[in-house]
Parts: C-alpha cells; structure tokens; sequence
C-alpha cells in the first residue's frame, strides 16, 4: 500500500473572482514508504500547491488525499495529526522563527504534539544534530544565526516531529553552493537512518538529480511525467519542450553525443560522468600511444 | 483565509471603472454628506433609489455589497438600539420599566440603520471600482492646494500608496506564515481566549521580522533609484476628465438639490 495517495486532485483558487486559478488538475500519484521523490516544474506549475494538500493545509476542490489508505479529510478535526505525520517544510522556512531560543523554535513542533519534557528535548537535540547545528547554537536566539543556519533550525523544527512522511519545498533557495550541498547531504542523510519518505520540490536539475530516485514532472498543474529519476532525465527533449532544463552534464552528454561521441546512456549527475568518461578517455589515450 | 473588503479592488470596465476617479471620489463624498439631508421618507426613499442605481450603473455583483455592509451590521444595530431606547417624543407603544418604545424612537432609529448603510455601501463603491493606487494618486491630485499651507502632499499619498501596496502583500505573508506554523501543528481554531491570544505569536513576530526586513529593502530599492518625492515628477497615467464626468457631476448636484427641496415639500419626520 501506497504511504501517500492522490486521486484526482484538483484545487483551484480563488472560486467565482475574476481571480480565479485552477491550480492544479486531476492529480493522481502515488508514493511509496521509503521513497525519495523530487517535484520540478515552472514557477506557477502547482507544485506548492500539491505539496500543501498532501498534509491537509489545503483543502481539494474536488479529488482525495489518502494517507496509509486513508483519506485525510475523514474526519476534519484530527486534520492536526494528519500534519504531524505529513512534515511540511515551507519554502524560505527561516521566515517563520519565532522564539527566544534556536532549542525552543525546533520544540514548538514536538511540544505542540503533546510529548513530555523529556521526549521533546530528545527529539530536539536528535534533529538539530541531523541539521549540524552546534549545542552552543540552540541557546542563542535564531535571529542572532546566519541564514543558512537559520534554515537548518527551522528545518530542524519539521524534522523533530518525526514525521513519517517529509516534504520540503525549495529547501536549498537562495543557498550559496557550500549551505546547499550541506543541507542536501543531510536531507539524504535523514532519510537513509529513518527510513523516512522524502519528497523535495526544486528548481534546480542539479539537487534533483543528485538526491532523488523518483521525479515528478509537473506542468500546467497536471503530472507531465512520473518516474524513475533516470528515466525521466533520458526524456531531455520533452523536458526541454515544456521549458525545463536537465542537469548540466545531461546536456554535456547530449552534446558529445551529437558530435559523434558514443558516450552511452546520459549521465545526469557527475559521479556517473566520471564513471562514463573516465574509460573513454583513456581508451582514447591508449590508441594515441 | 483572511477575507477583507478594504481595498479590494473588483476589476471591471463599467462607468462607474472608467470615471475620473478624482471627480469619483468627490461625487461619494458629497453623496455620503447628502445621505444625511432627507428628513422625510421621500428624501431617504430617493437617496437609496439612487444608491441602486449606481451600484447597477457599476455592474458589480449584489453579493458584494452585501459582503461590504456585512461587517458593520453590529454598529447599525447598535447605534438603532440606543436610538429606540433613548428617544421618548412621539407616540408610546410599549413601556416597560424604563424601558419605553416610541414611533418616533422607531422612526430615528430606521433613518439612522439606512443612512448607515447607504453610507457603507456608497463608500465601498469607490474602493470596488477604483484601484488602491489610482484611488491614492486622485487623493494627492485633490489635496495638492494644501500646499500652500506647507504640508507634503506627494509624501502623504506616497505613504498611503505604500501601505495599500503591502495590504495583499502582508495578508499573503501572514497566510503563508499560518500555514508554516500549522504545519508545526500549531492550534489556532480552539482554546479559551488567553490561548487563542497566546497561540498568535507564533504568527505575528515572524510577521513584524519580514515588515521590518520589507521596509529596509523597499527603502534601500527606493534610493538605489534616485527617488526624491514631490516637484518636478511627471505621471505616467494622466487624468482627464471628460463628458461623463461632467454629466454625473450634474446628476449628483441635482440629487442633492432635489433632497434639499424635498425636505420643505415634506414635512419632517425626525
């Protein structure tokens, strides 16, 4: 059974305005426990927007959310507990620190679980090490950190609630390469020691194609394509026809293979180019001796 | 989500859009003023065909007045209530204890409820068909002779601009700040008063921190562009007014006479 199921989702904003939207359309996935699953599509392709129904913070137009094989909507007043076990991080997430301390931010979650003192902070110091924030971090205020640093409490925050399912949307925004590369190594991470379902909505190929084994491509608010992350980077044309681009070294191999190269299947990350490259090159400096 | 009237401009292309919005905005104002001339039923009766008229004339949807006269149905009440109460000329038709009823009371107090409403609902045409920056830029263009007296006018509207400019902005932020700490499962629908109050800050400190972080960056944005307030700046939508401007200027001179001259043809129910 599917951890996260959507049945023709649809949602659409703003209903009888002249402001109106139909964000997204008949959406229909499911994920499975476990999964790493990467969301990319335009800005305004409905990505924020199904990630937001998947823990009840929006309500479907018309369509189902299911969770475990239940449908979230059920019965609307446990809609908290379907947001404990569906942990949403927000877009530019440092933006909704609040409290005195780094510790008490990342508590907020937990505490508002129900959990005692000493699961709550056990909870705490687990997620703020899975983050890398430093013990002497969580005594200052989280306005006084750096903005990767505060990122990494707020994503700390969602994490402490041990969600069984964990969304995080652009996490890696307005990162320099170093915080980037941190925080998606420690995304992986968490997954990898939990267990957990991950799903990570982004705009860049690059982080998509370095952490996730499954891609959904949305477009217009509907699912353009949704597959294994490979298989959706060996279909560049199409991604390049609705207007996304493929990592980098996808269009190298792109390249070279139209110059003649046979380089193989794409590469869409760079290990894996080196991987490719590397016996090519030196067959190629074998034959020159 | 957040649902407010104020500023919440219902893009069209009706007469009532396409006015001069500074002659627009005299012509509500000396509406508003006008409402409060009728002392007879017959005044009152035209003052609120006319309201119908206009608010046909804009082709706006009913359910939106209704929407704009909702929030202050507690007023009208009260304001009624104090009115039934309180006056006691006329006609008694229930007393009891202090308490006493009278025609007269009645009459004032429905005079008042209606006025109040036409006054709402005149009102709330203006922001419906105007929008927040037009409706500033025709401000500054009315205030502009207070120069003489010194005051800043241009300064004046480009504030009021900038806070009707963030109004969507802000309820934007704050909705997604919401959704952010609900999804930390924070409880904003239960709970005592002292709870519900608590269980805001969550929500208005990280506002007040991007309000903040929102102003330097506006200001910053602001003055890498040169901005100096006031002479010499030239406008990109000038206004003009035009035939039909001039004829509702007439019309609504008219009707304001014609409640005038009622009020002797009448007499006086108040």
């Amino acid at each position: 059974m599917p951890i996260i199921e959507t049945q023709g989702l649809s949602y659409t904003y703003s209903p009888g305005t002249p402001y109106k939207k139909d964000a997204i359309k008949g959406i229909s996935i499911k994920i499975e426990k476990g999964d790493f699953v990467g969301i990319i599509g335009h800005t305004g392709s409905g990505k924020s927007t199904l990630v937001q129904h998947l823990n009840g913070l929006l309500r479907p137009t018309s369509g189902k959310v299911l969770l475990n094989g239940r449908d979230i909507w059920e019965n609307p007043k446990k809609i908290r507990e379907v947001r404990f076990k569906v942990g949403l991080v927000f877009q530019y997430p440092e933006h909704q620190l609040f409290e005195e301390t780094a510790y008490k931010d990342i508590a907020f979650g937990p505490s508002n679980m129900g959990l005692d003192g000493d699961e709550i902070d056990k909870r705490v110091r687990t997620a703020a090490r899975f983050v890398g924030l430093k013990d002497e971090l969580l005594e200052k205020s989280p306005f006084e950190l750096s903005g990767g640093e505060k990122r990494r409490v707020a994503i700390a925050g969602v994490m402490a609630m041990q969600p069984e399912v964990l969304i995080l949307d652009e996490p890696t925004a307005g990162l320099d390469p170093k915080g980037r590369d941190m925080i998606l190594g420690q995304i992986a991470e968490y997954q990898k020691e939990n267990g957990a379902t991950v799903i990570l909505v982004s705009h860049s190929m690059e982080d998509i194609a370095r952490t996730t084994k499954k891609v959904l491509v949305m477009n217009k608010g509907s699912v353009a394509m949704f597959d294994e992350t490979q298989i959706v980077f060996s279909r560049a044309e199409e991604l390049q026809s609705i207007g996304l681009s493929v990592p980098a070294v996808t269009r190298i191999f792109m390249q070279l293979r139209g110059m003649g190269y046979n380089v193989g299947d794409n590469a869409y990350t760079v290990k894996q180019a080196v991987e490719r490259l590397l016996p090519l090159l030196k067959r190629e400096v074998g034959n020159n001796d | 989500m957040i649902d407010i009237t104020l500023g919440q401009y219902f893009p069209g292309n009706s007469f009532l859009h396409r006015m001069d919005p500074r002659v627009k905005m005299v012509l509500i104002f000396l509406y508003i003023f006008s409402v409060f001339i009728p002392q007879n039923w017959v005044g009152l009766g035209l003052a609120v065909a006319f309201l119908v008229f206009v608010i046909i004339l804009s082709r706006l949807p009913v359910k939106l007045i209704f929407k704009s006269i909702k929030p202050i149905i507690p007023l009208v009440l009260i304001t009624s209530a104090l009115n039934i109460f309180y006056i006691s000329d006329g006609t008694t038709l229930f007393k009891w204890g202090f308490i006493q009823i009278t025609t007269k009371g009645i009459t004032t107090a429905s005079f008042i409820a209606i006025r109040i409403i036409c006054l709402i609902a005149g009102s709330s045409l203006l922001t419906y068909t105007t929008s927040p920056t037009t409706l500033t830029d025709a401000l500054e263009r009315l205030l502009s002779p207070l120069k003489v007296v010194k005051l800043n006018v241009h300064e004046l509207a480009m504030m009021m601009t900038i806070a009707l400019r963030f109004i969507p902005t802000l309820i934007e932020e704050t909705d997604k700040i919401m959704s952010a700490q609900k999804a930390r499962g924070a409880d904003l629908e239960s709970g005592g008063l002292m709870q519900r109050i608590r269980a805001l800050i969550p929500i208005i400190v990280p506002l007040f921190v991007s309000s903040f972080r929102r102003a330097f960056d506006l200001a910053t944005a602001m003055e890498c562009r040169c901005y100096r307030g006031g002479e010499r700046r030239t406008r990109m939508k000038q206004m003009k007014m035009r035939v039909p401007d001039y004829i509702s200027i007439v019309v609504v001179l008219a009707f304001a006479a014609g409640l005038l001259g009622l009020n002797f043809i009448f007499k006086s129910v108040l």
